[in-house]
């Protein structure tokens, strides 16, 4: 089913040229999470280059989200090291809300502000962070409605679009911000299947501007076309890290194939 | 067989039962025997008592008499109104002198104009509008209820809130006209378009500077007679305390609700104590321990007037439950919202002020509207400790010579007032809840 629902563009598009430089960007040193009792994330090492895009799939449970969430600091990892952008993420309030303005984010549930206007919720970042002036924030984010096809939605309110309209002002939110990595964590999982189409149109559309990105999805489609590198996640530990063509047609690991064999 | 639909039903009128008056009545008033029987009933008991009210209010009263034993001789059984209207000013304004009752006016005139330009919609930055009115508008209001000689603070503030005033009023005429700000349309009428930003800004606040000194020198000679706090009184001073009280609860349990939530244990384990103290004892001894136990506490010396401590004490007490009010409605953000504000590089501060309060104190406009109510009524308390509020008027009504037992009639009056007030404040946010929805879910 939802093999279906990318088909076309998978159809339509080659596997994107990768833009990774060799410079590391991301850098996960031994991390090691626990909620509470459970160990969510187990020695996690991962380097993510300037430019690269990384997908990362698992069943659920499997700590991909939380693995995501600390790139930015919504969660706090106990022990190992994370480095983004040559900034150690650790107790250093500053160290974080600078690491929060290079890295944006997409959420499952948009996360919009309800009480802002598309344009306001857009505009907010730049205006109140980067203490750009009101004018020219509001061109910055005119831009980038634009890029995601939703200009004449400027002045409504989030409750007024639809479930994919949402995720893309989402996106151009973060995007207005002028972030170095752009995180997503499941896009489209709270999206109807027609909506689905039109989110993942985007992010294509985004990847091939040679954004690094990070993306915990489901959308095997997405990732055939877009993934430098597919990360396979279960019980809290990175289990198989492969080129898409290698991940999808010679799965090393059982747990991927038993994996692969239910969601395509 | 496959069924195929090429042509479109149009609608039919509705059944006469859905739309006129008779099938509206036969379907809610007399569906049945026992409902009709109800109805019978309740329009009967509806009856009797607008009649029973509408002769003794109305028909059968006296509004125009000098004693209330020619209330009695002219009718027996009608309200004696003329009581109460003799007593209006009194009601009204306590024991006030006669002759500086304009101060009062004018005060009121003032917050009236200070605060107009809040609906209207041409006028800009309604917010700064809104946080002067709290910050200096009493200032301007307490010279001109108490008057006296002015310390140096006060005819700094005084000056403030007189400029803020002309401001105020000028740049809400400008809005309304022109949809500009007051900056706006200085620069625009009377600057130097290849003036840079910066120089432009110099000139308004050199601008804003001079008006200031002008104000200074000329309020240094003008000078009211004091009015001693002990002569306020009446519905005056019901508002004064009732205002005072809503104006800093506000801001107060915002700050208590969030050092509640706040991570640093000691500020969490002031704030929870300080709310819980306060929230489980009565307003009346509260106020009692503020005027009685609190002058104890103090050093030799420090006398604070009766009515200060009063206000302090309802502000407290007010803004605790402010604050649980508050709290209830930051539970109801989803953990969404502050991750989104976060992922945009929100710290803190601006996520609260720009993502979190705005929409919890949005949920929360019946609740903080609602303690807003009951923070008026519940001001008539101070009657019990000896202020002559509006309260304590109605009652020395029937105190009065001419007036003796005359209880009733002020009374009546007197919930009149307050229900009118308390009902405006409940539309009014009722009002302010639709135009300020924006989740459009319904």
């Amino acid at each position: 089913m939802i093999d279906t629902k990318t088909q076309e563009t998978q159809k339509t598009r080659e596997h994107l040229a990768s833009a990774a430089s060799t410079e590391v960007i991301i850098d996960f040193n031994k991390v090691n999470k626990w909620y509470g009792d459970f160990h969510v994330l187990k020695d996690i090492d991962l380097t993510v280059h300037q430019g690269e895009r990384i997908v990362i799939c698992g069943p659920s449970g499997s700590g991909k989200s939380t693995l995501i969430r600390c790139m930015n600091h919504l969660e706090e990892h106990q022990s190992g090291s994370i480095v983004i952008d040559d900034i150690t993420l650790n107790k250093n309030l500053k160290n974080i809300d600078h690491i929060r303005t290079e890295v944006g984010m997409v959420f499952q549930n948009f996360n919009l502000f309800p009480h802002l206007t598309i344009l306001e919720n857009l505009t907010l970042g730049p205006k109140w962070v980067r203490k750009i002036s009101k004018v020219e924030a509001q061109a910055t984010a005119m831009k980038y409605l634009e890029r995601v096809n939703i200009p004449e939605q400027a002045d409504k309110f989030p409750g007024q679009l639809s479930g994919g309209q949402q995720q893309r002002v989402a996106i151009a939110r973060s995007l207005c911000m002028n972030p170095k990595i752009m995180l997503f964590d499941e896009p489209t999982s709270a999206l109807d299947p027609e909506m689905i189409k039109e989110v993942l149109d985007v992010m294509i559309e985004l990847a091939d501007t040679g954004m690094t990105m990070v993306v915990v999805t489901h959308e095997m489609g997405f990732a055939k076309i877009v993934a430098d590198r597919i990360i396979f996640m279960d019980e809290g530990v990175i289990v198989e890290e492969n080129d898409p063509n290698e991940f999808f047609h010679n799965p090393q690991h059982e747990r991927t194939k038993e994996f692969l064999s239910q969601i395509l | 067989m496959a069924i195929i639909k090429t042509t479109k039903k149009s609608a039919l009128s509705p059944p006469v039962s859905e739309t006129s008056p008779i099938g509206w009545m036969r379907k809610h008033l007399f569906s049945s025997t026992f409902n009709s029987l109800l109805t019978i009933v309740t329009i009967y008991i509806i009856y009797i008592t607008i009649k029973e009210v509408w002769v003794w209010g109305i028909a059968d009263a006296v509004w125009v008499a000098d004693t209330r034993r020619e209330c009695f001789n002219i009718s027996a059984d009608g309200a004696c109104w003329a009581g109460v209207i003799s007593w209006l000013d009194s009601i009204f304004y306590g024991r006030y002198p006669r002759e500086e009752l304009w101060r009062i006016n004018l005060g009121l005139l003032f917050l009236f104009i200070w605060m107009a330009p809040l609906w209207l919609p041409r006028v800009k930055a309604k917010i700064s509008i809104g946080l002067t009115t709290v910050f200096l508008y009493p200032f301007l209001a307490g010279y001109l209820f108490s008057g006296g000689d002015k310390g140096i603070f006060m005819q700094i503030m005084f000056t403030a809130a007189i400029v803020c005033l002309l401001g105020n009023t000028a740049h809400s005429v400008i809005g309304v006209l022109t949809g500009r700000s007051l900056p706006e349309f200085l620069i625009r009428r009377f600057g130097n378009k290849n003036a840079s930003e910066k120089s432009q800004r110099y000139i308004l606040l050199g601008i804003l500077v001079l008006s200031l000194v002008a104000v200074y020198v000329w309020q240094m000679d003008w000078k009211v007679e004091g009015v001693p706090w002990t002569r306020w009184g009446g519905l005056f001073l019901t508002l004064v305390i009732a205002g005072i009280g809503i104006a800093s609860a506000l801001p107060g349990g915002i700050i208590l609700a969030l050092g509640r939530r706040s991570r640093m244990p000691l500020v969490r384990v002031f704030s929870t104590s300080f709310i819980e103290l306060f929230r489980s004892v009565p307003l009346i001894t509260v106020l009692f321990m503020a005027t009685t136990m609190f002058p104890l506490f103090m050093p030799d010396g420090f006398a604070l007037n009766k009515l200060v401590q009063v206000i302090i004490a309802v502000c407290l007490f007010n803004a605790c439950y402010i604050a649980e009010i508050v709290r209830g409605g930051l539970q109801t953000i989803p953990k969404g919202q502050f991750e989104g504000a976060h992922t945009v590089g929100l710290g803190y501060w601006s996520t609260m002020g720009l993502i979190v309060m705005p929409q919890a104190l949005k949920n929360m406009i019946p609740n903080i509207v609602g303690n807003f109510i009951s923070l008026l009524k519940d001001t008539t308390l101070v009657s019990i400790i000896g202020l002559f509020d509006v309260l304590g008027m109605l009652r020395s009504v029937g105190k009065d010579l001419p007036w003796l037992g005359l209880h009733k009639e002020p009374l009546v009056f007197g919930a009149i007032m307050f229900f009118l007030i308390c009902f405006v404040m409940s539309k009014y946010s009722r009002h302010l809840e639709v135009k300020l929805s924006t989740d459009h879910k319904n």
